[in-house]
């Protein structure tokens, strides 16, 4: 069956760059399609009834006209269904919404529709855009986003020798994909501790709701060595740096400077 | 992207067309006739254009006070005795200065930040000139921080990162007002736009 010249689509702008004299290359991250580049002509000129719509982390309906093979479709008409905007009134919520895009920019494949992605991400920006609690809310993208692109820790049994994990200290290591009993350390791994409090958290997140997790108090400690260890996990899949990270970073280093 | 090179012309045409091809904007059918127009222009006009492409690498340099690109330093703006001392407008490209002057409406200082605060591509802070604002804060004249970035998620991020930057200094920062362009439509507005407008309306 021949697809529809122009068809409909549900989606959340990830980020936008310019294209020739006044064009704008948008991408997004679709419901039904998953990432998708589109093109939005004339978006740049004054006059231009698109642009507003455009910004990145609104969530949008849209219709596109489809190219052809090879070619980026075009964005022919786009209104706003939720653009966030406490969220994007406050810089350091903004800068997290931004992490988020980079990280389904990087994990999300064009043509490859991933549903639960979306909506991971649809949801936890809605937290954001409501919640004080934010680092717990990072956290649950980062393993629910490993999960639902296909690369989730084993954090039940050792990866190496299957065997369950009994209650005490583990080691942990993304290059083999999960936790490490301790007599199990394969050769050229990077491997990491990973406390028994750490593994725990980690399955509540792996298994809580953000509503229940924004319950959950966790001590400063326990919540660097969960930031850091999902940190690895992220980085050694992306294959890349994280570079809105630096920025978050860079916010919470400022403020306890007392800048 | 580089053009492919177009067996007939010589290789010095080819060379132009190349160096065309990289200006932004210019495509490769662009450069191709740009490249034939310049053939053709008399000898002294195509001087005259090197000239003036050689004359700007050459004498343009950062004003020292507000980061513009100027040929003398400070530059005439920073350097007018006439402008109020007072008002400093923060934008993010020197094109945006000349956008602003045309309007007449600011007769303040300017700086200009070179860029935006843009998490998603690596450039932070660090990377644009806002280091060199601070200290023209504290000196006590300026009593009002213009911030006059664009409407972008990243330019709005830009102007709260300036005011937390400046929140404990006793200086007044004010933001362009977000609204309606001029021959708009309110029907296709989008709804950030149109709530910002319909909350900074104004008495007729």
């Amino acid at each position: 069956m021949v697809k529809p010249r122009v068809y409909r689509s549900q989606a959340l702008v990830l980020k936008s760059a310019p294209m020739g004299e006044a064009g704008l290359l948008v991408t997004l991250y679709t419901r039904d399609a998953g990432k998708l580049k589109a093109v939005v002509r004339g978006a740049r000129r004054p006059t231009s009834k698109m642009v507003g719509h455009l910004e990145p982390l609104n969530m949008v309906e849209m219709s596109l006209a489809r190219s052809r093979p090879g070619g980026i479709d075009t964005i022919t008409q786009i209104q706003i269904l939720e653009s966030f905007s406490s969220l994007k009134a406050d810089l350091d919520a903004v800068s997290r919404g931004i992490y988020l895009a980079e990280l389904v920019d990087g994990f999300g494949a064009e043509g490859s529709p991933n549903q639960e992605l979306y909506s991971l991400l649809v949801e936890t920006l809605q937290f954001l855009n409501g919640s004080s609690d934010a680092d717990s809310t990072l956290r649950y993208f980062e393993l629910h986003l490993l999960k639902c692109s296909g690369f989730m820790p084993q954090l039940y049994r050792c990866v190496e020798c299957r065997e369950e994990l009994s209650p005490g200290k583990h080691l942990f290591s993304p290059d083999v994909g999960g936790t490490l009993c301790l007599k199990c350390t394969p050769p050229g791994a990077r491997v990491m501790r990973l406390s028994v409090q750490t593994l725990k958290v980690l399955r509540f997140i792996d298994r809580a709701s953000l509503e229940e997790l924004s319950m959950l108090r966790i001590n400063a400690g326990l919540a660097v060595e969960i930031k850091n260890l999902l940190s690895v996990a992220l980085k050694y899949w992306l294959d890349r740096e994280i570079h809105s990270k630096t920025f978050i970073e860079h916010l919470e280093h400022s403020q306890k400077a007392g800048v | 992207m580089s053009t492919e090179r177009i067996p007939s012309a010589s290789p010095s045409v080819s060379r132009l067309i190349d160096e065309l091809n990289k200006l932004p904007g210019v495509g490769p059918k662009s450069a191709q006739r740009l490249a034939y127009y310049v053939i053709r222009l008399p000898a002294e006009e195509a001087h005259s254009l090197v000239e003036a492409i050689m004359a700007v690498k050459e004498k343009i340099i950062f004003c020292s006070v507000c980061q513009n690109m100027t040929d003398t330093d400070p530059c005439p703006i920073c350097d007018d005795s006439r402008r109020d001392r007072s008002q400093i407008c923060v934008v993010e490209e020197p094109l945006d200065v000349l956008a602003l002057e045309r309007t007449h409406c600011h007769r303040g200082l300017y700086h200009v930040l070179h860029g935006v605060i843009s998490p998603m591509n690596g450039i932070g802070p660090e990377d644009l000139r806002m280091k060199e604002l601070l200290p023209r804060l504290e000196d006590g004249l300026v009593q009002e921080v213009i911030i006059a970035t664009n409407p972008t998620l990243e330019g709005e991020a830009t102007a709260m990162y300036i005011q937390r930057q400046i929140a404990n200094l006793k200086v007044k920062v004010t933001h362009l007002a977000r609204g309606l362009p001029v021959g708009g439509d309110l029907e296709y507005a989008d709804e950030l736009t149109l709530s910002r407008a319909f909350r900074s309306r104004s008495e007729l």
